[in-house]
């Protein structure tokens, strides 16, 4: 039988356990059930031949932060075969930004169907491969549809562990050893956008767009990006960036016309970078003296 | 029992403060998931240490080694130790490292759920309580003091110290669950962030006044005097340290990985609370010790 100061003890320790579960208990994820991961089965779209394109141009306004350079000096076979990895959070150059995933958000199509009514559509990319070399992802930022298995490969002479962080969809993280084969992962519900993270090198981060449609790019180098085969519709086009917690969106309304082009140019700036011009202490407290660093 | 069994019950809550300062790093460098496996890391018992893998992995022997430091530490108090509580608070602390390993192990294999890393986090404060009281406990100041101090005028020291605990507790399961709602490239949620930050207005508010107690009414007593200014010195400290890792966390977001500022400071402030609950047990212990209401011993120190 316990003693009294045995059970003191006990007790203690089971109402601080509970205190603790309690505390945290519907904090991760706990509510987005009901976001955009509806999976129920919608119409197949069938291709009428009068598709047309939304292509444009991804543009920084201002001066473009730099990159910083990432210290690696915690394994030396990232050091030694990225000596000089730099942050990707921005890539600017001439003052067109790479990296941008660019995407159908909703929108209605020319004979007044909303594209979320369909769920299957013609063109489908059959794979999609994200590799780890020089100790960071490529590419930086890719879009796939539901359920498209994603191929990730290592081909680093170190061990990494890919770790998807959605809210929407199971966490998942799997370690991948030097000279290990591809591992497999698939999402079954949309999001926008999934950081995907390596815990063993902290710096090495990319992001998953999981879309219910294929309409989606990411921009290139120059900043150009082009979405093919969308119906002739109107459409709200969305713009996201990387950056601090939860990146930046741009939005736009756009029309596509029987086999035409729909334009939408973004420009991101200094006041959209994700960065604070001052420290945010609490949602209505500034600290001015503590500025931007970088 | 001997002066060893007490000095290896002190060496017992020296390795869990250390292996406390070890699972903050795991943390603050965002750590845990480094190695997807568990017990093994990378399926291996000594892996390649590198990356945030030395983080993670280092944690695991440090608690290793912790584990069969206590199993030891039980079984000297079984085999030597007079006082049968004792004993079993010996067997109460082996009992509380292996939830605490097993804990670690399903947040890792459950991709470090809130719930279970918070309660991981709040069980090592707990593990940590039960190690300083075995110190205590075991020490020759506990054996030779008697209650002969009388309880004066004012509030009771002994169950001020007891509340001081409590909110000292409740606070490090608050810290525990903030720290572990978001990663270092993640906001902090404000709700926690301000719960933390009114419990350390409370902290400061009851253990300030404990402390004050204590050195206004025993302050010729260095039994109970030198543990309550250690206390004070500790609390200043952990609320300036405090302030800065929120001024070192708000910027991480936009730091290309957990920097050394943060991270740093950020495992001192996890260490000093440790320390101020440790000060405060050791306070509130010694408080039950020597100082008798109405001419009665409490039941604690009876041998």
């Amino acid at each position: 039988m316990l003693s009294k100061h045995a059970r003191l003890w006990l007790g203690l320790i089971a109402i601080v356990s509970l205190m603790s579960l309690a505390s945290s208990c519907g904090n991760k994820g706990g509510d987005d059930e009901t976001k955009d991961g509806e999976t129920e089965a919608g119409k197949a779209y069938t291709a009428k031949g009068n598709e047309g394109t939304i292509s444009g141009v991804i543009s920084y306004t201002g001066t473009a932060p730099e990159g910083k350079k990432i210290d690696t000096a915690a394994d030396a076979a990232c050091t030694a075969k990225s000596p000089n990895l730099m942050t990707e959070e921005w890539t600017v150059k001439d003052g067109k930004v790479a990296n941008t995933y660019v995407y159908i958000k909703e929108g209605t199509l020319a004979d007044g169907t909303k594209v979320t009514a369909y769920s299957t559509w013609p063109g489908t990319p059959a794979a999609a491969t994200l590799d780890q070399n020089g100790c960071h992802y490529k590419p930086h930022v890719m879009g796939v549809v539901v359920n498209q298995a994603i191929t990730i490969t290592n081909s680093d002479p170190t061990t990494h562990n890919i770790h998807f962080t959605p809210k929407n969809n199971p966490d998942w993280n799997q370690s991948q050893p030097n000279g290990a084969g591809p591992l497999t992962h698939k999402l079954a519900r949309a999001e926008v956008l999934i950081p995907v993270k390596c815990n063993q090198h902290p710096w090495m981060k990319s992001y998953v767009a999981v879309s219910k449609h294929p309409f989606f790019a990411v921009s290139a180098e120059d900043g150009s990006f082009t979405i093919k085969g969308v119906p002739p519709g109107k459409y709200t086009v969305v713009a996201w960036h990387e950056g601090g917690a939860n990146g930046t969106e741009k939005t736009m309304e756009v029309t596509v016309p029987a086999s035409g082009a729909g334009k939408a140019d973004f420009a991101f700036g200094a006041t959209a970078m994700g960065q604070p011009s001052s420290l945010p202490m609490m949602p209505a407290i500034e600290f001015p003296m503590a500025g931007m660093r970088h | 029992m001997s002066k060893g069994l007490h000095r290896f019950a002190v060496l017992v809550a020296c390795a869990t403060f250390f292996l406390i300062i070890a699972g903050a790093n795991v943390t603050s460098h965002d750590a845990g998931l480094a190695t997807s496996d568990w017990p093994l890391s990378n399926g291996s018992l000594f892996p390649k240490m590198v990356g945030n893998l030395f983080w993670e992995h280092g944690h695991r022997m440090v608690a290793t080694g912790v584990g069969l430091l206590t199993i030891v530490l039980a079984i000297s108090l079984q085999a030597r130790e007079r006082r049968a509580w004792v004993k079993r608070l010996g067997w109460t602390a082996l009992a509380g490292v292996v939830a605490q390993g097993l804990l670690g192990g399903l947040t890792v294999k459950m991709n470090l759920p809130l719930a279970v890393s918070a309660a991981h986090a709040t069980l090592a404060q707990l593990f940590f309580l039960i190690t300083v009281s075995l110190a205590v406990f075991t020490s020759r100041g506990w054996r030779e003091q008697e209650a002969s101090i009388a309880e004066d005028g004012g509030p009771s020291i002994r169950s001020l110290g007891v509340i001081a605990l409590v909110a000292i507790l409740a606070q490090l399961v608050l810290g525990a669950t903030l720290r572990h709602s978001a990663t270092w490239d993640q906001d902090l949620p404000t709700s926690l962030l301000l719960a933390h930050l009114g419990g350390a207005l409370i902290v400061t508010l009851i253990l300030g006044f404990t402390i004050m107690s204590v050195l206004l009414r025993y302050r010729a007593e260095k039994y109970l005097a030198k543990p309550a200014l250690i206390a004070a010195v500790l609390l200043c400290a952990q609320l300036g340290l405090g302030l800065a890792a929120y001024i070192t966390r708000v910027r991480s977001p936009y730091d290309p990985q957990p920097l050394t500022p943060m991270v740093a400071v950020t495992v001192a402030h996890v260490a000093c609370g440790a320390l101020v609950f440790a000060t405060t047990i050791v306070l509130t212990l010694r408080a039950f010790r020597v100082l008798r209401t109405d001419g009665k011993e409490y039941a604690l120190a009876a041998a």
